[in-house]
C-alpha cells in the first residue's frame, strides 16, 4: 500500500531515456486522455483568473475593463491594517485547526468503528443515519443547535435537573465567547461526521482480507488488527485528504459561525469570511472580496507545499 | 462550439413577443374602464397609437413573488387589453449584487428594472435611459401625479432616470394600525391595572413589575428585546423614539437647527440600556434575548409569558396575528394579545408614526437594452390614471369592491374573506401593489377614498373584534394610531433613506458602529448595576475611535439638501 | 471485509476465549455508541419533518419536537402547488444524473492517466488541477466566460463547467495507486492500449470509489442552485428544483410581510391559520429536496460495503 505502485514499470521506462516529444508519441493515449480537460481547465479555471486585477483597482462593474481606477495595494492594507483583522484571522486559524482536526480524527474512528459492526443491516442503517445531518441546511441546523443550547434548552433543563446550574441562572452557552470554538467544533462534527466517513469505508474496501486473516494467526487482537491492518490499508488516503485539507486551513467555513455568531460572542466568531462580507460584499466593494481571496489562496499554497514535502520527507504518499 | 448564437436575455424577451397584429379591441378603450367607478372621470389621456401586442422583461429586486406574465391576472389582462403591452415579471431568488453586478458587467437589461438597494451601481452604470423627453411626449397622467415631485426625482444632471413609489396624491390617509415602532404590553397587564395612561419609560415598566409581582408563581418574562442579526436595529432604536422621534435610523435630526446627532454613544442611549440594566438586576428582563434568533424571540411572544417588548409591527405581525387567531378562537386569550403604547422618556410628545416620506432611492426605470421606450412609459401613464389606480387597489365593483351611499368604498365579508392569496396572485393585486409607477400608500382619491383599501377607516372598523373596540373605547381612540401623536412635517424623512456610496466613509462608519453597538449593549445590560459606569465609559471609548463627527456633518448636509429641495417645489 | 469480520467471530483456538470476551465487551461499546449516535443525528431530520407535518402558525409558538401538534399537509401543498416543481425535479434529476456519469468517468479518465508514474506529463497535470482548488476568479470573470461561451441559458452550464472534480479526482487517483500492480503489469503485458486498460481493468477495479464520488458528485449536483441563480434565472424551463425551493421560501416570507402591512386588514390573510411561514416552508422543502437524494444513498452503498474488488484480484 505504498504510494508508488508502478515503479517497477516507471524504471523499466527509465532505462532507456528517450527524448521527451518521443515518449510523448508513445503515450499518445495517455495525452489524449488528459490534455483535452487540461484544455477544459485552462478555460474555466485559469482564464477566469483575470479577475484578480479586480484586487488592485477600484472595481466598478459599470466601467468596463480599462477604465478602472487601479488603487495598487489599497484593499490588501485596508485589509491587513485593521485592528480586527489579526483577530479574525485567529479564530479563522482556529476553527478550521478544529474542524481538521475534529473532522479527521471523528470520521476515521467512526469508520473503523463501522467496519467492525458484523450485522451488515445495522451497518447499513447507521451509516445512513449517520449521514442524514448533512442534508439539513445550515439554517435549519443553526436553530436546531441554537434552541438545544438556550436556558430552556435540554443542556440546560438536564443540568437543572442535576442540580449545576440554579434555576434563573441558566448558562448562555451562546452568550460565553469562549465556548464558540467547541460549540462550532461540535456542530460540524454532529453534522457531518457520518458523511465524511464514506470516503474511509470505500477506502477500506480496498484491504485485502488475507491481511486480516494473516493478522489473526499471529494472535492479533481487534484493536491490534485495527491498529496494524486496517489503518495503514487506508493511510495513503487519509494523508492526501490531510493535504488537501491543511492547504484549506483558511477556510472554516462561513454559515455556522455567520448564523450562530451574535455581538455577545463575536470575538470569537467572526471569521474572515464574515469579515469580506461586512466590508466587501455587503458594501459592494468587489475588490475587497478578491483581495482577501487572493491572501487565502497564497497561504493556500505555502501551506500546501509545505505539507506535501513534508509528507515526502515523512516517506508518505504525496499529493503530487 | 455555437459562439454567438446564445441569447442573450434581451433576446430571450423578444422570443416572447406575441405579434399578433393590431388586435380588434382599437378605439374600445373607454369601454374597458375597468372600475367602473361612478366618480371617476376621463382625464384625456393620449391613447397608444398601437396596440400591436408587445411583451416587456421586468425584474424586480424589491419583492418576491411567483414568476408570470402580467397578462395571466385579472388586472393585468385588464391593462393589456387598454395598451398591448404585456410584461414578464421576474423576481430576485439570490444576492442583490450579484445579479445586478452581472446584468452590469455583461451590459445585458431586462427592459424594466427595479434595482432596490442596488439603485446606485445601476444609476453609475448609465444603464437607465433619461426619462424626462418620454415623460413630457407620453406622459400627461405621470406630470400630473408625479409633478410635485420631480425636483427630487432629479439626478445631479437635471434628468430623471427612474420613478420612485412613495409618492401621496390627494390628501394624506393615515394608516390606522401600527407597522411602526411603540412599546408593547399585553393586554392583561393594562385590563388588571384599569386602563391606565402610560406614556413614561418609568412607568411602563413599573406598570410590568407590579404585574410580575402580583403574579410570582407564573413564570412570566418582564421585557425581551429583538436583537437577532439585522433586526438588532429593535433594541438599538429606542432611544431616538423615547427622545420623541421617529426612525431616522442612527440619527436624531433636530427640528429647529436640521442638524443630525448619533445618539449611539449618547445620553439618550445611556438612559435606555441604564433602564434595561435595572429591570436586569431586578429579574424582569430576559437575558436570552441576546443570544435568540428571530424565531426563538417570535415563539415567546406567542407563548403569552412575555409581558413586554419594543419592537416595529411590521417585525412581530407573525405572532401578532397568531395571538390574534387564538384570540378569536378562545376570546379569554384576548389578555394575551400586545397592545401598544407611545411610551417616551419624560411623556414628551411621541412621534412613532413615520410622516408623509418621500424615498427617492428607490423606484423602477426603463433600461438601455429597451427596444421600445415609448410604450413602456405609455403603460406607466395608463397606469396612473384614476381608474386603473381603484382597478389596481380595489379591484372591481360589484366582485372585490362595494360603493355605498355616501360614495364611501368598502369590501363586504364575504369580499374579504374571498381576497387570500390564491386570489391576490391571480387577480394580480400582489403584482400591482408596490413596485409601479403609482398613487402611493396614503394617497387618496378625489372623493375621498383611500386609495389602499387597508387604511379606509370602514374596512379597518370591519376588521376589529368586540375585544378590539372595547380596549380601544376605554383609550377614547377609534384607531390604534390614534393613541399616537400625528406626526411632524419632516422633508427628509426617513434619513435612513438618504443613499450611501457603497464603501464610503458613511457606510464604513455605520458598519463600524454596528458592530460596537452590538457588542457592547449585551454587556451593558447585564453588567452589574454597579459596573454599568464602568462598562459604559469602555464604550464610549470605543466609539469615540470613529469618525462621528464627519457622519454627522455628511448626514446634516444630505438632510438640508433634502429640504431645500421640498420647499423648492 | 464482511467475510473478515464473520469470520473473526467464530472463535475457534483455545487463546481466543479471553479475546472473545473482549471481542463481546468491545462489540457491546460498540453498537451502544452507534445507537447514541443515530439518537444524535436522527434528531434534526425527525425534528424538520415534525416542523414540515405542523401547522405553520402554530409552530410559531415552539416546542416542535419529534412529533407535529397540529398535524398538517398544508405546508407540502403549499410547496406542490407550483406546477413548475414538477418540471424543475425532472431538470434536477437530468442533471444529477447526466452530471454525475459525466463527471465521473472524466475524472477516472484523467485519474488513471497521473497515476501512471512514467507518464510524461503527470506532474504537470496533477499540479495543474490541484492548484485549482484554491483559487477562484471571482464570479463576475466566472460569469462573463460562460456568456462568451454561448452558455446563458443552457442545460450544458449545469454540467460543463464542473466535468472534473480535483477532489474526486485525487480521491480516485489514490485507489488506483493502491491496486496491486500485478494487475495493470499483466494487462500491459497482454498488449492492451492504455484506454482498454483503463475501460477493461481499471474502472471496474475502482467500483468502490467511483461509487463513492458518484454520491458526492449526485448530491453537489442535487443541490446546487447558483449556478441557476447565476446563468439560467431568466429561462424557466431549465429551473431546478432546488431552485424553485429557493423561490418559494422567499415567496413565503415576501407574503409573510405583505400580511403585516396594513393592507392585510383589507383581505382574508389577516386569518393567519392557513398560512404558511418560512420556517415552515424551509423545514418542508428540507425534506422534498433531501429525500430523494437521501435514497440513493443506500443504493449505492452495496458498492463500498462489500469488497468487491478483492474477488476480481483473486479471481
Amino acid at each position: 500500500m505504498e504510494n508508488t505502485p508502478l515503479t517497477a514499470s516507471a524504471k523499466t521506462e527509465s532505462n532507456k531515456p528517450a527524448g521527451f516529444f518521443t515518449k510523448l508519441v508513445r503515450q499518445r493515449a495517455l495525452v489524449l486522455m488528459s490534455v483535452p480537460f487540461i484544455l477544459w481547465l485552462f478555460i474555466f479555471k485559469y482564464l477566469p483568473l483575470w479577475g484578480w486585477t479586480i484586487a488592485f483597482q477600484d472595481f466598478k462593474p459599470a466601467k468596463g475593463f480599462f477604465n478602472q481606477r487601479w488603487v495598487g495595494f489599497e484593499h490588501f492594507s485596508f485589509l491587513f491594517q485593521d485592528e480586527r483583522f489579526l483577530r479574525v484571522l485567529r479564530n479563522t486559524l482556529a476553527m478550521s485547526s478544529i474542524n481538521l482536526a475534529l473532522g479527521f480524527v471523528t470520521a476515521i474512528i467512526l469508520a473503523l468503528l463501522l467496519n467492525e459492526v458484523r450485522h451488515v443491516y445495522f451497518k447499513r442503517v447507521v451509516q445512513t443515519v449517520s449521514y442524514l445531518p448533512h442534508f439539513i441546511s445550515w439554517v435549519v441546523a443553526a436553530s436546531i443547535v441554537q434552541s438545544t443550547l438556550s436556558p430552556d434548552g435540554i443542556i440546560n433543563q438536564m443540568m437543572l435537573w442535576f442540580g449545576w446550574v440554579d434555576k434563573g441562572n441558566e448558562i448562555l452557552f451562546l452568550g460565553i465567547g469562549e465556548y464558540f470554538w467547541g460549540i462550532f467544533g461540535a456542530s460540524s462534527v454532529w453534522k457531518d461526521v457520518g458523511w465524511n466517513t464514506i470516503v474511509y469505508l470505500a477506502a477500506m474496501t480496498m484491504i485485502d482480507p488475507a491481511q486480516y486473516e494473516a493478522a489473526k494467526m499471529d494472535g492479533a487482537n481487534r484493536f491490534q488488527r485495527i491498529w496494524y491492518v486496517t489503518l495503514p490499508g487506508i493511510k495513503p488516503v487519509i494523508i492526501v485528504l490531510l493535504i488537501m485539507q491543511i492547504g484549506h486551513l483558511l477556510e472554516a467555513g462561513f454559515e455556522p459561525q455567520y448564523l450562530l455568531g451574535n455581538g455577545m460572542n463575536v470575538d470569537y466568531s467572526e471569521v474572515i469570511d464574515i469579515f469580506v462580507l461586512k466590508y466587501g460584499i455587503a458594501q459592494g466593494n468587489f475588490s475587497l472580496s478578491v483581495a482577501a481571496g487572493m491572501f487565502k489562496t497564497v497561504v493556500s499554497f505555502i501551506l500546501l507545499f509545505a505539507a506535501n514535502y513534508l509528507a515526502k520527507r515523512m516517506g508518505e504518499s504525496r499529493l503530487f | 462550439m455555437h459562439v454567438k448564437k446564445w441569447m442573450t436575455g434581451a433576446i430571450a424577451a423578444a422570443m416572447l413577443f406575441t405579434v399578433i397584429g393590431c388586435s380588434g379591441g382599437n378605439g374600445t378603450n373607454e369601454s374597458a374602464t375597468p372600475g367602473n367607478n361612478s366618480e371617476t372621470k376621463s382625464n384625456g389621456a393620449e391613447k397608444p397609437a398601437s396596440l400591436e401586442k408587445v411583451t416587456f422583461s421586468y425584474f424586480n429586486a424589491a419583492a418576491a413573488a411567483k414568476d408570470i406574465n402580467t397578462n395571466e391576472t385579472t388586472i393585468g389582462k385588464m391593462l393589456e387589453d387598454q395598451t398591448g403591452v404585456n410584461f414578464k415579471i421576474e423576481h430576485l431568488v439570490g444576492d442583490l449584487n450579484t445579479k445586478i453586478g452581472t446584468m452590469i458587467a455583461s451590459n445585458d437589461y431586462p427592459d424594466v428594472l427595479i434595482p432596490d438597494a442596488a439603485i446606485d451601481k445601476v444609476l453609475d452604470a448609465g444603464a437607465f435611459i433619461p426619462l424626462n423627453d418620454l415623460i413630457e411626449e407620453h406622459g400627461p397622467n405621470i406630470k400630473k401625479v408625479y409633478g410635485p415631485y420631480f425636483d427630487q426625482m432629479k439626478a445631479a444632471d437635471g434628468n430623471i432616470y427612474f420613478i420612485p413609489f412613495s409618492n401621496v396624491v390627494g390628501e394624506y390617509v393615515p394608516d390606522p394600525s401600527i407597522g411602526q415602532g411603540a412599546f408593547w404590553v399585553q393586554r392583561r397587564v393594562l385590563e388588571e391595572a384599569g386602563y391606565p395612561k402610560i406614556n413614561k419609560l418609568d412607568d411602563y415598566f413599573k406598570l410590568i413589575e407590579d404585574y410580575m409581582n402580583k403574579h410570582k408563581d407564573e413564570d412570566l418574562t418582564g421585557f425581551m428585546t429583538l436583537t437577532h442579526d439585522w433586526r438588532f436595529f429593535a433594541t438599538s432604536n429606542p432611544p431616538m423614539h423615547l427622545e420623541g422621534y421617529p426612525n431616522d435610523g442612527g440619527v436624531i435630526v433636530d427640528m429647529n437647527t436640521f442638524e443630525a446627532k448619533t445618539y449611539a454613544a449618547a445620553d439618550s442611549t445611556k438612559r435606555w440600556l441604564q433602564k434595561l440594566n435595572d429591570i436586569n438586576a431586578k429579574g424582569m428582563f430576559d437575558k436570552a434575548s441576546f443570544v435568540d434568533n428571530y424565531d426563538q424571540y417570535l415563539a415567546k411572544m406567542t407563548s403569552g409569558k412575555v409581558l413586554g417588548f419594543f419592537d416595529y409591527g411590521w417585525q412581530v405581525g407573525n405572532a401578532t396575528n397568531n395571538l390574534s387567531d387564538a384570540a378569536k378562537a378562545d376570546p379569554s386569550k384576548d389578555g394575551l394579545r400586545y397592545f401598544p403604547l407611545p411610551v417616551t422618556f419624560d411623556g414628551q410628545k411621541d412621534q412613532y408614526l413615520d410622516p408623509p416620506s418621500f424615498v427617492k432611492n428607490r423606484g423602477i426605470g426603463i433600461t438601455v437594452s429597451a427596444k421600445d421606450p415609448v410604450r413602456i412609459i405609455q403603460y406607466f401613464d395608463n397606469l396612473l390614471k384614476e381608474e386603473n389606480q381603484v382597478l389596481r387597489s380595489w379591484g372591481i365593483k360589484g366582485e372585490t369592491f362595494e360603493v355605498n351611499d355616501q360614495g364611501r368604498m368598502y369590501r363586504t365579508p364575504e369580499q374579504i374573506a374571498k381576497i387570500d392569496e390564491t386570489f391576490n396572485e391571480k387577480f394580480g393585486f400582489k403584482y400591482y401593489s408596490w413596485n409601479w409607477p403609482l398613487w402611493g400608500n396614503g394617497s387618496s382619491f378625489p372623493d375621498g377614498n383611500a386609495v389602499s383599501p387597508g387604511v379606509q377607516p370602514e374596512v379597518f372598523q370591519m376588521s376589529l373584534t368586540d375585544a378590539d373596540k372595547a380596549i380601544l373605547e376605554k383609550y377614547g381612540v377609534k384607531t390604534y394610531s390614534e393613541m399616537f401623536a400625528a406626526p411632524d412635517e419632516r422633508p427628509w424623512f426617513p434619513a435612513w433613506a438618504i443613499p450611501k456610496e457603497q464603501g464610503s466613509p458613511q457606510q464604513i462608519f455605520t458598519t463600524k458602529s454596528d458592530e460596537i453597538t452590538k457588542k457592547y449593549f449585551p454587556k451593558l445590560v447585564l453588567a452589574n448595576p454597579s459596573e454599568f459606569e464602568a462598562v459604559w465609559a469602555e464604550y464610549t471609548g470605543e466609539m469615540g475611535k470613529l469618525d462621528t463627527e464627519q457622519y454627522e456633518k455628511w448626514t446634516t448636509e444630505e438632510v438640508k439638501k433634502l429640504i431645500d429641495l421640498a420647499k423648492a417645489k | 471485509m464482511a467475510t473478515a469480520a464473520i469470520s473473526s467471530s467464530k472463535p475457534k483456538k483455545a487463546h481466543r476465549i479471553s479475546s472473545s470476551r473482549e471481542d463481546r465487551i468491545f462489540d457491546i461499546c460498540n453498537y451502544i455508541f452507534l445507537v447514541l449516535l443515530m439518537v444524535v443525528t436522527l434528531y434534526p431530520f425527525l425534528n424538520t419533518a415534525a416542523i414540515s407535518l405542523n401547522q405553520a402558525n402554530d409552530t410559531i409558538r415552539g416546542g416542535i419536537y419529534l412529533w407535529p401538534r397540529l398535524f398538517t399537509w398544508d405546508n407540502y401543498a403549499y410547496v406542490f402547488k407550483e406546477a413548475s416543481v414538477f418540471h424543475a425535479t425532472m431538470i434536477s434529476v437530468l442533471r444529477s444524473v447526466i452530471g454525475t456519469v459525466v463527471t465521473v468517468f472524466c475524472s477516472a479518465m484523467v485519474a488513471y492517466t497521473i497515476s501512471r508514474q512514467d507518464f510524461v506529463l503527470r506532474k504537470f497535470v496533477t499540479l495543474a488541477f490541484i492548484l485549482t482548488m484554491y483559487f477562484n476568479g471571482g464570479l463576475i470573470p466566472n460569469f462573463l466566460l460562460v456568456r462568451e461561451l454561448g452558455m446563458l441559458g443552457t442545460f450544458s452550464v449545469y454540467i460543463i463547467p464542473g466535468i472534473i472534480g480535483v477532489f474526486n479526482l485525487i480521491i480516485i487517483r489514490s485507489f488506483i495507486d493502491g491496486l496491486p500492480e500485478s494487475i495493470l503489469e499483466s494487462a500491459r503485458i497482454d498488449g492492451a492500449g492504455d484506454f482498454t486498460t483503463f475501460i477493461k481493468i481499471v474502472l471496474p477495479l475502482c467500483v468502490p470509489v467511483l461509487a463513492t464520488v458518484a454520491l458526492f458528485t449526485a448530491v453537489y449536483q442535487w443541490n446546487s442552485w447558483f449556478d441557476v441563480f447565476l446563468y439560467n434565472s431568466s429561462y424557466q424551463e431549465l429551473s431546478t428544483l432546488q431552485y424553485e425551493l429557493q423561490k418559494i421560501l422567499q415567496n413565503s416570507n415576501a407574503s409573510l410581510t405583505a400580511r403585516t402591512a396594513s393592507d392585510a386588514f383589507a383581505n382574508a390573510n389577516n386569518d393567519a391559520a392557513n398560512a404558511v411561514t418560512p420556517m415552515a416552508v424551509r423545514a418542508t422543502m428540507t425534506i422534498v429536496a433531501s429525500l430523494p437524494i437521501i435514497m440513493v444513498y443506500p443504493f449505492l452503498q452495496k458498492y463500498f460495503v462489500k469488497g468487491m474488488m478483492v474477488g476480481g484480484v483473486k479471481g
